[in-house]
Formats: structure tokens, sequence, C-alpha cells
């Protein structure tokens, strides 16, 4: 099998966080590559990098043993590199075979519908699909637009086809489906990056599989030689974060109780209860619907049923402002979106939940209250700004991170729900942020501890809860798990262990 | 109901009933007003409606894309006029010399605008309303307050309004409403059949995918500027044909008209959807209601505003609450539909998604 | 305290504006030398007061995200609907609450169907625009109507403090109102925050809702104030009063350094923006220059003060891409 798409020696940095480090990988003709990691090992990045979106730092890019460059989309486009992704890029208003072809229509100065409709119901033959070409695409199924998708590479004749996690949304059957078409691009010597974190599937339709660790290259193998132990141990590594020994907590008061929280196609049957001073981990991969039982319990996108008992009573927690005036914090993981108004000043973010405590007879923001407390988080959290008065956007994302999080602090809340906590900050300040955590677990917050970050889950937790596709796959004591043990659960590698 | 739903459209659905409102409409003045349904209302109508229909087919092309433009009445009162000097001095210019300065002159202004918003990467609002003053301004200096009257106009200029494409009977289908039916006719086609046309729709629909998929946006942007503006153009000699007589504030207040009909007419604000065949039905629903109000006399002439700021709105809210069902209707049918088409043994072993 | 946090805005949009505004005073005196004159600049105000006090409202409701293309129209409308009143015998003084009163009805629509039902503003206040020039035009037709009392006409010229006239003493005080509320109350806050994105207010526990609805009705009520002046104003009203005020008007706060995507803008640029605007067109005025290139002129600058700012961020990043280049 030739080698169609080479990268040798790829490296490329971030501000604070080197994404890829020296990267070689090879992807031939006729074969599926699987590509294996966890958050943040660099697969995002290897594709963006592949598509034309982001340019590398280092290294070489060879397309059939020549070198070349991808400037951008329509370059990688050109090359016949083409990609398909968990969320689908479709123009909803045009017709199926439209978004298949629009931007090479085939013939030149006029839309030949007959022959479209004819190419794309041809094309969606040879893959055994029956998707009418006329339907809108706004209609479609998450599963029918990849196949567009698919349709829409193997109309641009692409050589490389890289599906990002296309798999996480899908039906059994529809996975089933998608592997049928992917067999038959495999046939037509298509080279097929596959990213996934299921290894159930990697095993399926997989030849070969490279693991990344840390934006490094840690493995390629042809599928047959290897297991699953194998590939976990290669994506945990053996040298884990040091991190310290946690004093096991006094089994305190309840803060919460959750039990069978769903919601319809997000996710079901969670249960768990959180004590005040405990840290319960969420961990799992992306995609899990941790985020989404958090956004649950703080009431932006409230579940379809379950019980909440809180301090004794049961509740219904529909909007934002009812969870905050429980005592609920949610900090999200889009700490530059949602999480903060970056025009705006440290101060004002840090008040901005709490805004009616300093306000004045007339309305008006008491601004020494406001300094003063601003002043504090600044103390405490050790917040590095010339100024509190300063745009926050101006900030490193360690220190936007702690002013998120002083902002849900001044909220004085007794669950305090962090989401990825540490994502994107340097090791500096993630170490300080852990410190506040163990330091608000010590005064008696309970913390629900959502990270993809599996170290930082394990030293962080008193207990761990690991979700898998919405689906609850165990409740663990810190003590009794380690890094593989939980990345087997998150993968749906070990049976289910829910406490009674 | 689900078969149905492979023949229509949700938007076609909505075109389906505007025109059922329209026919409402004449039907509800036909029995207020003595003599409605004649071939006299329909010319008088229809002229009062071909010029804003042009202008509305401009400004569609625009919208589609995601963008606005709030210079079309400055542009079709600068075009008339400058079209209307250009023949009162040199009265022998061929009829379609006339237009062409006319399309032109329209097709530059319009150019401008789409370079400023394309290239320069200027809030289409802010760049058409600047231009709006910008324009008319320009307009007021140029003609320093020379009024372009009827007895400057050559004899065929002062005669079109009253010529016909064709007479059926009673009924008397003017050049000018010609015009504005073919421009709709032709932009249709183009939507519909011209590469350009289907990269209108995908640039407004989703402008990243539109990016990504390496559409040359910047270009198409402009070309629906340049078009906008020399449908304007077009408007400008019509608007001169017509009234004769093009003062400083000619086409004031068009832009308005002009958005209203394409909002009523069924294209979304935001772009990507709509057709040239709603625009003018848009046109037509509201130009009935003026003209029919006009005749009516218990209704005050000048309730026509205020009208049509209320179907505006109802056109929106309605888009917004029952299109949108529509679409999640069509689109659970479409799946039922592609699930029923499928064999026996794959249905039973899918899940429901 | 918090004038710290503007020093950093300072910097560039409102200094920008400070500058021309210098140079379109330097070369106002020195083109018109009675442009230093008391009544002169009593003029430049008064022409404009009804629009600059609409510009305060707008300037709120652009930074939250939204626009409001109605508020000429209203301002239209309840000028319309005092003269209707008044000309049925009813007092003008309950006429002006009136009209006070369909302003703010009108706000409420437009809050309703943009905040509540979640339609694009755009489309729902150009519906306003049309629709209650509209209104006007069924109360006034095609006549004038005038004849008011006649301290109603000296309602705004009326010297309340020294020799300020009452419409330029609530300008004043409107400002002061909405600048403290938008840089030093909560309120203020969230008209930003949601403005910046619209979701992280929602995130952070903001009532989005609220805030947009109550914005709307501010619009409306203020704007029906600005009618109420301009009738008193002109001492007579048609149906086309206060027609096309809404250009001049969302021109002088987009020059104001407000971002028409919305979480941006100061008063202070909103304050040097009118100051630039108004002496602009009274130099202007002086030179015997027509209304309509005053106009021009406003356009070209309001497009300007976008285009150059971008251009200069190419120019930026392609010089910063030279440099990289060169070094390696």
């Amino acid at each position: 099998m030739t080698s169609i798409l080479e990268l040798r020696h790829i490296g490329k940095v971030f501000p604070g966080v080197r994404a890829l480090d020296d990267i070689n990988i090879e992807i031939r003709a006729g074969e599926v590559h699987a590509l294996l990691g966890e958050n943040g090992a660099g697969k995002s990045t290897l594709i963006k990098i592949m598509t034309g979106i982001y340019q590398p730092d280092s290294g070489e890019i060879l397309l059939a043993g020549n070198p070349i460059q991808i400037g951008n989309a329509a370059q990688a486009q050109a090359h016949g590199i083409a990609a398909i992704y968990q969320e689908p890029l479709v123009f909803p208003d045009l017709s199926v075979a439209e978004n298949i072809f629009i931007g090479h229509q085939s013939s030149g100065a006029i839309v030949n519908w007959r022959r479209m409709y004819r190419e794309a119901a041809a094309i969606f033959d040879q893959l055994g699909v029956s998707l009418d070409p006329r339907s809108q695409a706004r209609g479609l199924t998450l599963a029918a637009q990849q196949t567009v998708e698919i349709a829409k590479a193997l109309s641009l004749d692409a050589r490389v086809l890289i599906m990002d996690e296309p798999t996480a949304s899908l039906s059994a059957h529809e996975v089933a489906e998608l592997f049928k078409l992917t067999r038959i691009l495999r046939e037509r010597g298509v080279a097929i990056l596959f990213i996934s974190h299921r290894l159930e599937e990697i095993f399926e339709i997989a030849d070969r599989v490279t693991v990344f660790r840390d934006g490094k290259h840690i493995s390629s193998r042809p599928i047959a030689e290897v297991h699953h132990e194998q590939l976990i141990r290669d994506m945990v590594g053996s040298n884990l974060d040091e991190f310290f020994v946690k004093e096991v907590r006094q089994k305190s008061d309840l803060s919460i109780s959750v039990r069978e929280l769903s919601k319809k196609g997000v996710f079901s049957n969670i249960s768990f209860d959180i004590f005040k001073g405990e840290v319960l981990g969420f961990a799992g991969l992306v995609g899990s619907g941790r985020t989404d039982v958090g956004l649950a319990l703080f009431g932006i996108e409230p579940a379809d049923s379950g019980i909440i008992i809180w301090q004794g009573e049961s509740q219904k927690i529909k909007t934002p402002e009812q969870a905050l005036k429980m005592g609920i914090a949610y900090v999200t993981e889009d700490r530059r979106q949602l999480g903060l108004t970056l025009p705006m000043s440290v101060a004002a973010n840090i008040t901005l939940a709490t805004l009616k405590n300093y306000l004045n007879g007339l309305g008006l923001i008491r601004s020494r209250e406001e300094t003063k407390t601003a002043t504090m988080y600044r103390e405490r959290l050790s917040i590095r700004t010339p100024s509190i008065w300063t745009e926050t956007g101006k900030l490193s994302g360690g220190n936007q991170q702690k002013v998120m999080l002083s902002k849900w602090l001044n909220t004085h809340p007794q669950l305090l729900i962090l989401d990825e906590p540490t994502r994107g900050i340097d090791v500096g300040a993630k170490a300080e942020v852990h410190r506040i955590i163990n330091d608000l677990a010590s005064r008696g917050l309970a913390i629900l501890l959502i990270s993809s970050d599996m170290p930082e889950v394990l030293a962080m937790s008193d207990r761990i809860l690991v979700m898998r596709e919405g689906r609850q796959m165990g409740i663990f004591n810190r003590q009794d798990v380690d890094q593989e043990t939980i990345l087997k659960a998150a993968m749906g590698q070990a049976p289910v262990r829910n406490p009674a | 109901m689900i078969r149905l739903s492979r023949l229509l459209r949700p938007e076609q659905i909505r075109e389906l009933s505007l025109v059922i409102i329209i026919l409402l409409v004449i039907l509800f003045f036909s029995s207020n007003i003595e003599n409605y349904v004649s071939g006299r209302t329909f010319t008088r109508i229809s002229t009062s409606i071909a010029i804003i229909t042009v202008v509305a087919v401009g400004q569609a092309l625009v919208i589609l894309t995601r963008n606005i433009d709030l210079s079309v009445g400055s542009i079709v009162g600068f075009a008339a006029y400058f079209a209307g000097q250009q023949v009162s001095a040199n009265q022998d210019l061929s009829p379609l010399v006339v237009v062409g300065i006319a399309v032109g002159f329209g097709a530059l202004l319009g150019g401008i605008n789409g370079f400023i918003v394309s290239y320069g990467r200027v809030p289409a609002i802010i760049v058409t309303l600047g231009m709006l003053a910008i324009y008319r301004g320009v307009l007021v200096d140029y003609a320093q307050a020379k009024t372009i009257t009827t007895e400057m106009m050559p004899t065929w200029l002062i005669d079109l309004p009253r010529q016909n494409i064709i007479s059926i009977g009673d009924v008397d289908v003017r050049v000018m409403v010609g015009l504005a039916l073919g421009v709709m006719i032709i932009f249709q086609l183009c939507l519909s059949s011209l590469p350009f046309g289907r990269r209108l729709y995908a640039i407004g629909s989703n402008p990243d995918a539109a990016r990504i998929a390496g559409l040359p946006a910047r270009r198409i942007v402009l070309t629906a500027y340049i078009l906008c503006g020399a449908l304007s153009g077009l408007a400008g000699f019509m608007f001169l044909v017509r009234f004769g007589t093009i003062t400083i504030a000619a086409g004031q207040g068009l832009e308005l008209a002009a958005i209203g009909a394409v909002v009523v007419g069924g294209v979304n604000i935001f772009g990507g959807s709509g057709t040239m065949f709603g625009v003018l039905l848009g046109a037509v629903l509201i130009g009935t209601l003026e003209q029919s109000l006009l005749r009516t006399p218990q209704v005050s002439e000048f309730v026509r505003d205020a009208l049509l700021g209320l179907f505006i709105l109802l056109a929106v809210a309605s888009d917004s609450v029952i299109l949108n069902q529509l679409r999640n209707l069509w689109a659970r049918w479409g799946r039922e539909r592609a699930l029923s088409a499928m064999l026996p043994t794959e249905k039973e072993t899918t899940h429901a998604s | 305290m918090q004038v710290n946090l503007k020093w950093e805005v300072l910097k560039r949009w409102e200094t920008l504006l400070a500058a021309v505004l210098f140079i379109v005073v330097v070369f106002n005196i020195t083109q018109s030398p009675i442009f230093l004159r008391a009544d002169n600049l009593t003029n430049l105000f008064s022409l404009h007061i009804e629009k600059i006090i609409i510009v305060l409202a707008m300037a709120l409701i652009i930074i939250n995200g939204e626009i409001d293309l109605s508020v000429a129209s209203v301002m239209g409308l309840s000028a319309c609907l005092i003269a209707n009143l008044y000309e049925q015998g009813i007092s003008i003084e309950i006429a002006m609450l009136c009209a006070l009163g369909a302003g703010i009805l009108c706000g409420i629509v437009s809050g309703f169907f943009v905040a509540y039902v979640g339609l694009p503003s755009l489309a729902v206040t150009l519906a306003g625009l049309i629709g209650y020039r509209g209104l006007a035009k069924m109360l006034i037709e095609d006549r004038s109507i005038g004849n008011f009392p006649e301290w109603f006409n000296r309602l705004g010229q009326q010297p309340l403090v020294g020799s300020l006239p009452l419409s330029l003493i609530i300008f004043f005080v409107l400002f002061i109102v909405v600048a403290v509320a938008l840089h030093y109350a909560a309120f203020g806050r969230y008209v930003f925050v949601i403005g910046n994105n619209r979701e992280s207010a929602r995130y952070s526990g903001v009532r989005v809702r609220q805030v947009k609805m109550t914005l709307f009705i501010i619009s409306g009520l203020v704007a029906s104030l600005a009618g109420i002046l301009i009738a008193a104003r002109l001492g007579a009203v048609r149906a086309s009063t206060a027609e096309g005020f809404e250009l001049d008007i969302i021109t002088i706060v987009l020059l104001g350094g407000v971002s028409v995507f919305g979480g941006k803008g100061t008063l202070v640029g909103v304050a040097l923006s009118i100051l630039v605007v108004l002496c602009l067109r009274n130099g202007m005025n002086l030179l015997s220059i027509t209304g309509n290139t005053q106009s021009t002129v406003i356009g070209i600058l309001l497009i300007l003060s976008v285009l150059i700012p971008n251009l200069a961020q190419d120019f930026q990043s392609i010089w910063k891409r030279r440099r990289l280049n060169l070094r390696e």
C-alpha cells in the first residue's frame, strides 16, 4: 500500500502549550488508520493542520511523496484532503445534492439539476445509501448529514478522508451504516484517518492504530498486533503527574442528592450524592454528557425527569436565578464566550452574578465595596493583573479562569460545579486552581468537578463518577482506582458499577 | 400527507398562502368597491407596483447573502435624475442607451456599496446607511436645485407609460409592468439555474460553511450589490418614465417599501431562503392593499402605512413561528419516508433515533 | 475609582473623536467668526435637540445588541397624537400624557416581539417605522395642525436656568441619568453583558428578557417625549414630522464608538459624537452649505469611522507577518 499523506516532524506551539511535538504519522491508500488519544493529546490540532486551518511551526507534509503546503481550506480541498466532523457543516436551506456539489459545479454556465440529482443518486448508490437528493438538508439527521459529507468527499475524488469522531452521536445502526460506507471508500483506495474513542469500533474497522499522548507520537501498530490493554496503557503513559495524597474526608452532611436524572437524548438515569466538603469528580470523554448534567443542575438546560434533593427538599431547577438562590453555582468550560465578558474589567466580571449586593439605595454600584471584593479575590486567588480595572480580555488564560472562579465564589455557593477548570491554562496557574479547590472543600463546600484531565480528577476527587455517552458507568472511591481503570470505564471497557 | 411533503416544501406552502391571501383581498374589495375587478384596476395596480418590484428583486439578492442595502432609494433617485438629464440634453439618444445609462449608473453606485461591505469588511447597515445620505447629498449638489420636468423629455419617453406590451380585451399590460415581470422571471431563473444564484443562497444559509467550502464569498457579495444597484438604476429609469418630473427627493423611502415587499414575500431577513416569485407576491399583496384602500371610501388613504407595518410584523412573526414548525414537521416526515423506504429486515433492527 | 476603567478605552476611540472635534471647532472658528457667539451656540443645539435626546436611548439599545428603527416614527406619532387630541378639544396637558403613554405602548410592542417572541429587532422595528408613521398619517392626514397654546409653544425654548432652554436641560438631565445608569449602575452592566453575548449573560443569571423589554420601553418613552418637544418647537405638526430622523440618530450613536454588534461603547464617546456632528452641521450651516451636503459629510464620516480602523488592522497584520518572515 502506498503512502498517500505523510506528516514528518510536525510541531505546533500555542501560547503556553506545545500542542504537537515532533509528530510523525503516515496514512496509506486503502487503509483505515485509527488515531487514539485522550483529550488534549493533539488530535484536533493535527486535523486542523491537515485541513489547512493551522500552519505547522516545523516539519513537512508530503502528499504521495511530494512536499506540499496547505495554506487554507481551499488548498486542502484542492489536494484531495477532505474531512467530516461530529458536527457536519451543511447548508440547511439547500438540497442534499446541492450540498454535495456546491463549490465545484460539474459543468459551467447553467445548473443542470437533472444531472446533479442523477450524479448524487449515483454516489448514493455506490455507497448503498437511500437518501433523496432533492430533500432539504435542514431536515436530515446527523447521520444523514455525515453521509452527505462523505458523498461530497467522494464527488471531490478525495484521496484522504479524515473522520473526526464521526460515531459520537450515532446510534448503533447508523454506525454500522457508516462503517459500510467506510469500507467502500477503503476499497476505492481512499486513505482514511479515523478518530474515535470507542475501542470496539477501532478494532472493527481499523487496519492500523496510532496513539498520541500530550502532543507526542507514542506508537503506530497494525491492529492485529495490538490489544485493548496495550492501547490504554499507551494513552495513559507510565509517568503520571505527581499528585498529593488527599486525606480521606470525614463523612459529613449531605449537600445534594440526585436520583435518576434524565434528559431525553442527552443523559439518562444519573444518580449520585455529594457531601459537604467533598469533591465528586465527573470523569469521561468529551461528549459523555457531563456538562449537560451540570447545566441541568444550574437550570440552563433543565432535566426532563428525575429527583433533585437539596437540603432535604425536592427541587425542580428551572432557571439559573433559581439555582443561584438555592446556592448552586456553575463555572462554565467556555470561559471566553460564556464565562466572562472580556471587554469588561476584572472587578466588573467578579461582581456580575452578585451585583444586587453592591447597590445603594438608588441602584448604583457601590464602587468601594466592589473594589474591596475584587481586591480580596485578587489576593486570595493570586490573580495576576495590572489592576482590578484592567480589561479581562488582556489577562492570560489562567488568570481569566481565576476571575471567572471568583465571580462564582462570590455567590457564596454551597454546591460549586466546575467544568474543566484548568483547561488551556499553564502549569503554574493549574496548581493554584487546585490549591483553591482543596481550600474550598476544606471549608465545607460541596464540589462537582467535571474534568477530562485524568490525573487532575484523580488528584482532586474524593470519589469519581464516570460517564459515557450520557450514561453512568460507575462511582468509585478514589483510593480504589487509577487512571487506567477510569479510562476503561470511560470507554466502556469495564463492567458498570453503580452503588445501590 | 407524507407523500405530499415530497412535492411541496414549506417555503412553497408559504407562497401558496400568499396567493390565497391576495385572492381573498381581491374578493373582499370586489364586494366593497364597484367595478373593482376590471382591466382598469389591474392596470392601475400593476403600474403602481412595477417600480417597487424591480427594486425589491435587487434588494432580495443582497438580503439572501445576509446583508442589506438601505441606499436603494437614493440610487433610484440619482439614476432617474442622471438618466433624465442625459436624455433631455441629447433628445435623440435611443431608448436602450438611456436604459443603459440608468442601469450602468446604478451598478456603479451599487458596486461602491458592495466593495466597502465585502472588502472593507464594514457592516452592511453602516455602509448603506451612510451611502443613503451620501448619494442623496451628491445628487442634490449635482442637480443644483434644478428639477427635471416632463417638457424636457423626448416624446417616446413621455408616451412610454401608456404603451402596452399586450392587450387582452379590457386588460392592458403596460410595458413597464412587462419589464418588472421580465426582471422577476430573469432573476428567478438566475437564482434557480445559475451557480451564482445557488451560491447566494449558500452564503446566506451558512457563511462559515461557505468559507470552508472555498466559495469566493467576497466576490459573490460584491456582485449581488452591483446587481442590486443595477436594478435600482433600472427602477430609476422606470421612475423617470412614470413621473417625468424628478426632484431631488425622488426615490426617498423606497428602500423601506422594498424591504417590506421582500420580507412579506417570504425571504428570510437573515438570508438563505426565499424566491423572486415570493418577492413579486409580496409586492403584489402590499400594492393591492394600498391601491384598493385608496378607493375604499370608508377607509382613509392614510391607513396604508399602518397596515404595511402590521403586515411586515405578521410576516416576520409567522415566519419565525409557523415556518419553523412546518420545517420541523417536514423534517420528521422526510425521516419517516426514508425509514419506510428501507427493507423490512433493516427496519427491524433500527433503533428509534 | 471607576474612571480608571475608562482611561484605557479613552486612549482609542474617544481621543480620536476629541481630536476630530477640535479640528472641526477650529475650522468653524476660522471660517465663521460668529461661531462662538452665544446665540449661535444655542442654535447649534436647539435645532437638533430632539434628535440628540433620542440618541441617548438609542445608544443603550445598540450597546445591548439590538436596534430601534422606529424611533422617528414614534416621535412623529406622539406629535400627531397631541395635535389630533388638542384639535378635538382635549386639554394639551392630557394630550401630552397620552402621547407619552403611546410611546410606552409602542415600546412594549417592540419589546415584546424582540425579547419574548425572539424576532430580530431589525425586522420588528422596521415594521414599527412604517406602521407607526402610518398611524400618525391616520391621525393628521394631509393637514398641518398647530395653534397650540402660547406656553406650549415656548415649552422647549423656555429659559429655565439662566438662558438655558428647557429642552436642553432635559437633554442634560437625561444624559446624566443615562451616563450614570450605563456606567455606574447594575442595569448598565447588564446592558453591556447582554450586548457582548446574550448567552453568557444568561449563564451569569442576568434576566435578559426583562432588560431588553425595559430598553425598548425607554426608547419609546424618550421618542414620545422628543415628539412633544418637537411639536412645541415647530408650533405645527404634519404627518411627516420627524421623518427620516432615525438616520442621523443611528449615525451619531455609531460614530460615537458604539459597536453595531453590541457590547461596546461609552457615553463619553456618544457625547463627543453629538458635539462633532452638531458642530459640523452648524459650521456647514454658517457656510451656507445645504442640509443635504451636511448629511453627505456625516455619512462619509460614519463609513470612514469603521473602514479606517479595519484597514489599519489589516496593515498591522501584514506588517507583523512581514517582520516574522524576515526573521526566519
